[in-house]
């Protein structure tokens, strides 16, 4: 019976698994978290996020989510929604916890052994982020990541838009030269061929 | 326009999140988070309602609103009560009581006002 319940909503939309976790349908709330919970739990840990951190972060986000469902009106996708709501949720532990004024604008991590020699082969997005600043690597995540505007993110992290706009270059420059062999997109921003 | 493809490369990969081996651990966790808080809030709420139907009852009984009742509509409740008595003699019972039959009336319907919220809940929860 239970089983069946739950075939019938992995068959549903998004929106509509959301419209009945609006009625207080816990299970198909549950099916949303099957479904996006990998990307938020990634995001966080993107953002920076320890995996325990990240996890936690993560939980107390798709619980706000639930609390708040009645808002998502399917607008954008679910996972979006959900991931902003995260974003936002790791910035303000960030805040209480008066972590986020320490953050280095350069990189805390030196390149690893290896990077070096990467330009020829394939460095994956996680890899590349770490060796962006910190608050690079937020403001980035959050951009590119969560889809906040870059206004969005200086309001969220309490920043100048301007100091946002430079991290966000900065990471971009560095991210460009760290994934330019993965992505077919050179240095310089060209496309190559192939 | 180089660099919007390289955005638009770099939002696709961010969109694609890494897979986790314990992701159906990770829902279950939460799934039983939410049935917990949702158990806490029912229970808070069924016992905010009793609190308050025990005051409301005893500030009715106090304020001998009935006795106020029957008073403005005496010829009303004389009529009803007649009419009553013709239909079900076993009336009688209910208006010898201490509280008298009006409030026994009120508690019934509110106790089958409350079984109707119940029996939703269950259709609701099954």
């Amino acid at each position: 019976m239970a089983g069946a319940h739950r075939e019938t909503l992995t068959s549903l939309h998004d929106v509509e698994l959301a419209t009945k976790a609006a009625t207080g349908e816990r299970k198909a709330f549950g099916e949303l978290v099957r479904r996006h919970g990998s990307a938020v739990r990634g995001l966080l840990r993107r953002m920076g996020a320890g995996g325990a951190e990240a996890d936690d972060v993560a939980q107390d986000a798709f619980l706000a989510a639930f609390e708040r469902i009645a808002e998502f009106r399917g607008e954008g996708t679910f996972a979006a929604w959900v991931k902003r709501i995260a974003a936002r949720a790791y910035l303000r532990k960030l805040q209480k916890e008066r972590r986020l004024q320490n953050l280095p604008a350069d990189s805390e991590l030196p390149a690893g052994p290896g990077h070096e020699g990467e330009a020829a082969g394939r460095i994956d997005l996680d890899e590349a982020l770490k060796t962006l600043g910190a608050a690079e690597r937020l403001c980035v995540s959050m951009c590119y990541g969560a889809g906040l505007s870059h206004a969005e993110a200086a309001e969220a992290l309490n920043l100048p838009l301007g100091t946002v706009k430079s991290h966000v270059k900065r990471g971009l420059d560095k991210l460009r030269t760290r994934l330019a062999p993965a992505e077919g997109v050179d240095p310089e921003g060209r496309r190559r061929n192939g | 326009m180089a660099e919007v493809d390289f955005e638009r490369a770099l939002e696709r990969m961010f969109a694609d999140a890494p897979a986790f081996p314990d992701s159906e651990a990770f829902a279950a966790r939460i799934e039983r988070r939410l049935d917990r808080g949702w158990m806490v809030r029912r229970a808070a709420i069924g016992g905010a309602g009793l609190v308050g139907g025990v005051i409301g009852a005893s500030q009715l009984i106090l304020s001998r609103f009935v006795d106020r009742i029957e008073t403005a509509s005496t010829g009303s409740a004389k009529i009803i009560t007649a009419g009553w008595n013709e239909v079900a003699p076993a009336a009688d019972l209910l208006a010898s009581t201490p509280v008298g039959s009006p409030v026994v009336w009120l508690a019934m319907a509110m106790a089958l006002l409350a079984l109707g919220f119940v029996v939703t809940r269950l259709i609701d929860e099954f």
